[in-house]
């Protein structure tokens, strides 16, 4: 009776945004990422690049409600960098990643098929 | 912006490699990249299935919405479904969702004539397009020696004087929406086990711990060569993180002997397709689909200059000097 239709899980309603931010109003170099119709798969991933950057000094993520299909993820970063740039910078080098695996999967998959 | 790049380089390696089955080693990404994956082909490669069906005639046994709900479940292949459009978004159809470009028509017709029972199956599905038809499960090496197995998924079976007529559109969607769309039938990796034996606490036991050793783990990793009397580890893969060995290994009091990690950053996948698409080309549309998502989120220029304090600092690191209107919401 409650339960929202299948494809809210993954279609976007007109006139909301994709992503949008808002900055963290009592510290600064902080702002929260609101994904709409999103899960783990992105947001997992995108946690876990931030990680890696050294500029940053926290990143997380959840899922507000399980009901409510849309991720916030929250980052700090230092002085040397802002949120969104680190947020894009994680974007293009999880990117550039799956590129790099693409290439290499469909490499070994010529090569061995080229065996038979 | 400093070129600084925190990317990371994968390395692949495939083991077996069907059409509807492929295992291959992922290394140096990590678990969250791998189970995206995973989650990306179960869920949202689009693939093709039955999603409208309008019965004419139905005299079997089975009601119009069970035969309608075993159509879906068919699989068909679906080489085109990554190039087509999903039905809502297509605007060369009047809004109706069957025309051409972004749905296949599929017809049925099956009247049992005589005194045995017919066997309505996937076979007897006509499509509009040659390219997406309902798979074909036959093995290619048997095919002349089972005829029993060519003759595709049952839908329903009709006794004489039962008719089925129908016909049904097929359209792209993802198996988010429906399990039907799913192009996966199972698909899991796991952790690459590292296994230690300490070799030096291995002399201080007797042949019957050794064996009891050996015999304490449910699959069969060890093994007690016959030659050397040493315990030897024969099948890694076949760990699966129960750790009976471990407890075996305490109980007997020598806490050390065997010790085992699951490496983090290595990864063994196995892929198994329903036959939609080949099990290698799932991946490669995984990959693709992952792209898509990644795309979609990124942060758009305007969404960043809206916000007053880093829209500024985002202009004067441009070398752009710009008045700002302020919009809120």
């Amino acid at each position: 009776m409650n339960a929202p239709d299948r494809y809210e899980r993954f279609v976007v309603p007109e006139g909301t945004k994709k992503v949008s931010y808002e900055r963290d109003t009592k510290i600064i170099n902080a702002a929260s990422f609101t994904i709409e119709r999103e899960d783990h798969t992105i947001g997992n991933i995108v946690r876990m690049q931030l990680h890696r950057d050294g500029n940053v000094l926290f990143a997380g993520y959840k899922l507000p409600h399980p009901l409510q299909y849309k991720i916030i993820v929250r980052v700090h970063t230092t002085s040397q960098s802002s949120p969104m740039q680190a947020y894009n910078l994680a974007i293009n080098d999880l990117d550039k990643e799956l590129d790099h695996l693409k290439a290499v999967f469909e490499a070994e998959v010529a090569r061995v098929s080229g065996e038979y | 912006m400093d070129g600084a790049s925190y990317q990371r380089f994968p390395k692949v390696k495939i083991r077996e490699l069907k059409d509807d089955y492929v295992k291959f080693e992922l290394r140096e990404t990590d678990a969250s990249m791998a189970n995206a994956l995973r989650r990306v082909m179960i869920a949202e490669v689009p693939t093709i299935a039955i999603d409208l069906v309008e019965i004419e005639v139905n005299s079997s046994v089975l009601n119009d919405e069970f035969i309608a709900h075993r159509l879906g479940l068919i699989p068909l292949t679906s080489e085109r479904a990554m190039s087509m459009r999903f039905s809502r978004d297509c605007d060369a159809c009047d809004g109706d969702g069957q025309c051409e470009f972004c749905s296949v028509e599929f017809h049925l017709r099956a009247k049992c004539i005589n005194d045995q029972t017919l066997d309505v199956t996937s076979k007897d599905l006509y499509s509009s397009d040659h390219t997406v038809v309902p798979v074909d499960f036959s093995d290619p090496g048997s095919g002349f020696e089972n005829p029993e197995d060519q003759r595709g998924i049952t839908i329903v079976k009709l006794r004489k004087g039962q008719e089925l007529r129908l016909r049904a559109i097929a359209r792209k969607g993802i198996g988010k929406d429906h399990a039907k769309w799913s192009p996966a039938a199972t698909v899991t990796f796991m952790y690459e086990p590292e296994i230690h034996i300490n070799e030096e606490m291995m002399e201080t036991l007797s042949l019957e711990e050794k064996t009891s050793v050996v015999e304490s783990s449910p699959t069969k990793v060890f093994a007690l060569n016959p030659q050397t009397q040493q315990v030897e580890v024969v099948d890694p893969e076949a760990y699966t993180y129960d750790d009976e060995v471990l407890k075996k290994v305490e109980a007997m009091g020598k806490p050390g002997l065997i010790e085992i990690y699951a490496k983090e950053d290595s990864f063994i996948f196995t892929v198994e397709s329903t036959g939609a698409v080949k099990a290698s080309q799932l991946v490669i549309n995984a990959i693709d689909v992952l792209k898509q998502k990644l795309d979609a989120v990124r942060l758009l220029e305007d969404t960043v200059e809206a916000d007053d304090q880093f829209g500024e600092l985002g202009a004067h690191m441009r070398g752009a000097c710009r008045v700002f209107l302020f919009h809120f919401g």
